[in-house]
């Protein structure tokens, strides 16, 4: 058997070629993200074995929640004193203790903008001589303070070179400075832009409270990590290190690894993310397949008659069919596999031209290649497996009657099955959409939602004949016999239509969806902006933080009326009303002026009064802190510098701002110092009687000099915000592609395998007088309502779930339904375009046939 | 029935002249047709006979316009067919020829009528009424007219087949074993048609067939063997239908074949 069933794909192999194409597209993105997840991992571990090379780091020994600006990996800790390194340094076997003088920092290219690869962190860093990890490659140590050394990559993507001048944003202050040093960090960094200042200017910056994240300790020659670890350990208990109280000593070996763990761990959200895209890549591309082989059987129920007549049983019939998808999947997966490594390559080449080095090659493991190839192979025979069931139960006295017909089973029940889970899961959208407060909502949702999509896949063949009868209808009328055929040859097979637009209604559906609340998302999003500030200017910055400098500058201006400015901080608040809070919940606190909550920011009073904010009082944001706050409660938050245990002034709703807390600036400055508070967003009004126009001028050449400072109105503010999301979806659909690029596959599949079987029709067609071109636009028509009906099913599906979405998230800002009509036309548009796309190779493969070779076809 | 065709009843519908058909090339070439000669007269049932690769089917397919001669004409109802381009013969077959093939002959996914008036609606001609309604008339199917191929049977699909090929009034109607899949009641109605439409409507038609009591439906039938027309016989009777085909049997090939016009 296994001869025949070889063969039989030998025989076939133009018919099973965009099978063998789609499962390769599908494993490709597979393989293409295992690959990439490989090589992220390998480029941040090479980071990590650079930045953290010492044999024992001292740290605090406890966590707390991560602070904004902090780029790194890793959690964080309570911090330790900067004396710790001093007086290690004394201790017997350490070679060097260096403290980690780290933070964020603008470096201006050449071309006088921020150097900053796409989103790879800004770092600067303190230049130690003594550090065993930095090597000088060209220039010398920075030593003034107006002096810095530059790591490579980071000077080739800035255009500088050692010996020119230019401008640096530390903590806040534009500073002149000249590059004196080109710094090798040892390997590539993933386009993370590294500045290396003095020592004294690295501590005034990065250590303003006299304290750091860590203290790397080296070993001297001929002592080992272990020992180290040992004597540091000691050192610390027994007085040798003054401040030592709350600190501990890890191996170096144990840190790296931890760092590793929370890379892999980052990744792997990524990974898991573009797996699910080329999971349903994966899975649309089964459809085709599935398609290829109901159309095969159907064409060979003669060949597995003969073979049952020959003594085949039904169960090895059902072999051969199984057994050849299996071939094809083998065979596409090679071929994927080939290909998500050659694409891996590409995007390596596309990440270096922006600026971010990957190392290594592609990697090719073992356990990579074996999972496509079982992946590919087993989807294509689990598509194949419903048309091996039919090939099998083919009675061998099928080989001996002159017309083979393979009856149609009826509809009914699919369809009723298909009701009844579409019903389900309508039931289940609507439980949660009546009740979005119940607890489990938000699974029961998506629950809805898959059942209400696996059941109108399930239906869609029922769907299909009433569907399509009214799309075709301006077909027939505009083009009476070609309408009317291709109108015939779309309903004769619900099924093969309905698994064919199958493919497209899966991809349809997630694009309805998507662009529904990307657009209800822009919508409420400009809602709250313009409803909450009536700001005549907003200053952002592009790297999430406003030197502080900036601030200062602008608040001077006399154009300037007001300059409030939004900092945070992160820290442990109590979830509930005079609860402890724990250390590492990561809650935003925001600090503001008393009278801007209500004043430049407009916000819902629910409780209390905001203008009761002073150092003793705090205002709960409940969108973000939870019910249950009143006006009068206690509420304790808890940062790395210290806690405070503060009374509610006011329970407010606001979605302008994703803090839970509000609290004064002088107490925001005393629990979050210097650097471990962020600025993102300043709120501007002119003073009385400046023009706008005079307003904007003044403001944007006080900013200018900090270069990652952008001045926008307010409209320009909302349009910022909208763009972001714009981008998202831009990644959502560039991702969906694969699976529309493979559902039309599926169409051009359907329609050249159904020219093949309809060679006689055709044949008869032709001899009667239908024209080449009249012919292709049979097909066409066939392929173009295929693609709008897949595309309208789809999309029907995911706009009516998607529309559920704003009552059940009302309370996280979605409370507005905009359904972006223009943007689903469009699809639909598209969805035409590509119909007629999708028939140019069948229709000329239809097209081409000889009249007399059609008709002497045997059937 | 037409004036002009009693005034032009002379000339033939259909003429072939040093018909010549090869398959592939050098020593493995196959020649379907090795010269025929052969006027198809107008208002008349003419049938073809022979033996399984005679080259019958091949010579009406050539004088259909379905495939292209090697070397010679073909002429039909004044316009020389071999000598057309693809485009023409499309509109040839549309227009000018009606078809009756021996299977398949209908769309399945259209009804009978919409079967019937395809030819019309692939032309984008308004439907001729009165004629239609004649053809459905003599087909005896009014009320099966709404049915798809599939609820037919075979006798009555082939008459929907016979009822699509003459709505058009085509000069000539070529059938290709238009009886070879029927039982022989449902043959007899699609035979008494095709006899009905020529003696009634004056249409001219051309059957190829090796069934020797369908060819006593015919006036003439022309006997082919070995690409050549060897033999002819006018108002057959089966019995000498049958007769002349022993011969052409027992002559065995190599025997010269008498030339016929």
């Amino acid at each position: 058997m296994l001869r025949v069933t070889l063969r039989g794909v030998r025989a076939h192999a133009v018919r099973f070629a965009l099978s063998v194409l789609a499962v390769a597209l599908g494993v490709a993105f597979v393989a293409g993200t295992f690959a990439l997840r490989t090589m992220l991992s390998d480029t941040f571990h090479g980071i990590v074995e650079a930045q953290a090379p010492a044999d024992v780091y001292v740290r605090g020994d406890a966590p707390v929640a991560a602070g904004p600006g902090d780029g790194g990996f890793g959690e964080q800790r309570t911090p330790v004193a900067l004396g710790v390194a001093d007086d290690l340094a004394a201790v017997d076997g350490v070679r060097v203790a260096l403290a980690d003088l780290a933070g964020p920092v603008v470096l201006v290219g050449a071309d006088g903008t921020a150097v900053q690869s796409t989103q790879a962190p800004s770092i600067g860093l303190a230049f130690d001589e003594r550090d065993p990890g930095l090597r000088l490659r060209d220039g010398r140590a920075p030593v003034a303070d107006d002096e810095v050394a530059v790591e490579s990559a980071t000077l080739a993507s800035s255009g500088l070179a050692v010996g020119d001048r230019t401008r640096v944003v530390v903590s806040g202050e534009v500073r002149d400075v000249t590059v004196v040093g080109e710094v090798d960090a040892g390997g590539p960094m993933a386009g993370a832009t590294l500045v290396y200042l003095p020592v004294d200017v690295a501590v005034a910056a990065y250590a303003p409270q006299g304290t750091v994240a860590t203290v790397a300790v080296h070993a001297a020659d001929g002592v080992d990590e272990a020992t180290l670890v040992e004597r540091v350990t000691a050192a610390l208990g027994d007085g040798t290190v003054a401040d030592a109280a709350g600190v501990e000593a890890v191996a170096g070996q144990d840190l790296r690894d931890e760092l590793r763990g929370s890379i892999d761990e980052t990744l792997g959200f990524v990974t898991s993310f573009l797996m699910i895209f080329a999971l349903v890549a994966l899975f649309v591309g089964g459809f085709l397949i599935s398609n290829t082989f109901a159309m095969s059987v159907r064409q060979r129920v003669r060949e597995f008659a003969l073979l049952r007549a020959v003594g085949a049983s039904p169960a090895q019939v059902f072999a051969v069919v199984v057994g050849q998808a299996a071939v094809v999947g083998l065979v596409g997966s090679a071929i994927g596999v080939a290909g998500g490594l050659g694409l891996v390559g590409v995007l390596r080449v596309v990440f270096e031209s922006m600026g971010m080095d990957l190392v290594g090659d592609v990697p090719l493991d073992t356990t990579t290649v074996v999972a496509c190839l079982v992946l590919g192979t087993v989807v294509s025979a689990v598509a194949a497996a419903v048309p091996a069931r039919r090939a099998a139960l083919v009675a061998p006295v099928e080989a001996m009657r002159g017309e083979v017909t393979v009856p149609e089973r009826s509809l009914r029940r699919r369809g009723t099955a298909g009701a009844v889970v579409v019903a389900l899961g309508a039931g289940a959208v609507a439980y949660a959409a009546l009740r979005p407060d119940a607890t489990g909502s938000e699974p029961v949702l998506g629950a809805g939602a898959a059942l209400v999509l696996v059941g109108v896949l399930v239906a869609s063949p029922s769907l299909a004949r009433s569907v399509l009868r009214v799309l075709a209808v301006p077909f027939v009328r505009a083009l009476p016999p070609l309408g009317r055929l291709a109108q015939g040859n779309v309903v004769r097979n619900p099924r093969r239509t309905a698994s064919t637009a199958g493919a497209l209604v899966i991809g349809m559906a997630l694009v309805g969806a998507v662009s529904v609340i990307a657009a209800t998302g822009q919508a409420s999003l400009a809602g709250v902006v313009e409803s909450s500030t009536d700001a005549d200017l907003v200053l952002r910055s592009a790297t999430s933080a406003i030197p502080a400098g900036a601030v200062t500058d602008v608040a001077a201006l006399p154009e300037v009326g007001r300059a409030d400015a939004i900092a945070f901080t992160s820290g442990g608040v109590s979830p509930e009303p005079g609860v402890d809070p724990g250390p590492d919940d990561g809650a935003y606190v925001v600090g503001l002026r008393p009278g801007v909550l209500g004043g430049s920011l407009v916000v819902d009073v629910l409780d209390g009064d905001p203008a009761d904010l002073d150092g003793t009082h705090a205002v709960v944001n409940r969108s973000t802190a939870g019910e249950g706050w009143a006006a009068g409660d206690e509420l304790t938050v808890r940062t790395a510098a210290g806690e405070r245990t503060l009374v509610v002034a006011a329970v407010v709703d606001t979605r302008v701002m994703s803090a839970s807390v509000i609290l004064t600036r002088d107490v925001l400055d005393e629990l979050a110092p210097g650097p471990a508070q962020v600025t993102d967003t300043v709120f501007l009004d002119a003073a009385a009687g400046v023009t706008p126009t005079a307003l904007r001028a003044a403001v944007t050449a006080a900013v200018a000099p900090y270069v990652v400072v952008s001045v926008q109105d307010r409209d320009e503010f909302v349009d910022q915000m909208a763009a972001q999301v714009d981008q998202l979806l831009v990644i959502l659909y560039a991702l969906l592609g694969l699976s529309l690029v493979i559902a039309v596959l599926g169409i051009v599949n359907t329609l050249a395998l159904s020219v093949i079987e309809r060679t006689r029709e055709i044949g008869l067609l032709r001899a009667v007088g239908l024209g080449r071109l009249q012919l292709a636009g049979v097909v066409t028509v066939e392929s173009v309502l295929t693609a709008v009906f897949g595309t309208v099913v789809g999309l029907a599906v995911g706009v009516g779930i998607a529309s559920v979405l704003p009552r059940v998230y009302a309370e996280e800002g979605l409370d507005q339904l905009v359904v972006p009509w223009d943007g689903l036309a469009l699809m639909v548009g598209l969805a035409l375009v590509v119909g007629v796309l999708a028939a140019v190779w069948p229709g000329a493969r239809a097209a081409r046939l000889r009249v007399l070779d059609a008709i002497a076809t045997p059937d | 029935m037409t004036t002009t065709d009693t005034t032009r009843a002379d000339t033939p519908i259909a003429t072939a002249r040093g018909l010549v058909r090869t398959y592939g090339s050098g020593p493995t070439a196959v020649h379907a047709l090795a010269g025929v000669d052969l006027d198809v007269q107008r208002g008349r049932l003419t049938a073809t006979m022979g033996p399984s690769g005679s080259g019958k089917s091949t010579l009406m397919h050539c004088l259909a316009g379905l495939d292209r001669p090697t070397a010679g004409t073909v002429v039909v109802d004044g316009e020389e067919v071999s000598a057309m381009s693809e485009r023409r013969l499309t509109r040839l077959r549309r227009d000018r020829i009606g078809f009756v093939f021996q299977a398949f002959n209908l769309v399945p996914t259209l009804t009978a009528l919409e079967n019937i008036t395809l030819p019309f609606d692939i032309a984008r001609r308004p439907v001729d009424r009165e004629h239609l309604d004649a053809v459905v008339q003599a087909v005896g199917l009014s009320d099966r007219l709404s049915h798809k191929p599939g609820e037919l049977s075979g006798g009555q699909q082939q008459r929907v087949a016979c009822a699509r090929a003459l709505v058009t009034r085509p000069a000539v109607v070529f059938a290709d074993e238009p009886t070879g899949n029927l039982d022989s009641a449902s043959a007899h109605e699609v035979l008494s048609f095709l006899r009905r439409s020529v003696d009634e409507l004056g249409q001219s038609v051309v059957m190829v067939t090796h069934d020797p009591t369908a060819a006593s439906y015919a006036d003439r039938v022309l006997f082919l063997a070995d690409g050549r027309i060897v033999d002819e016989l006018a108002d057959p009777t089966a019995d000498a239908v049958l007769e002349r085909l022993g011969a052409l049997t027992r002559r065995a090939s190599g025997a010269t074949p008498a030339q016929v016009r």
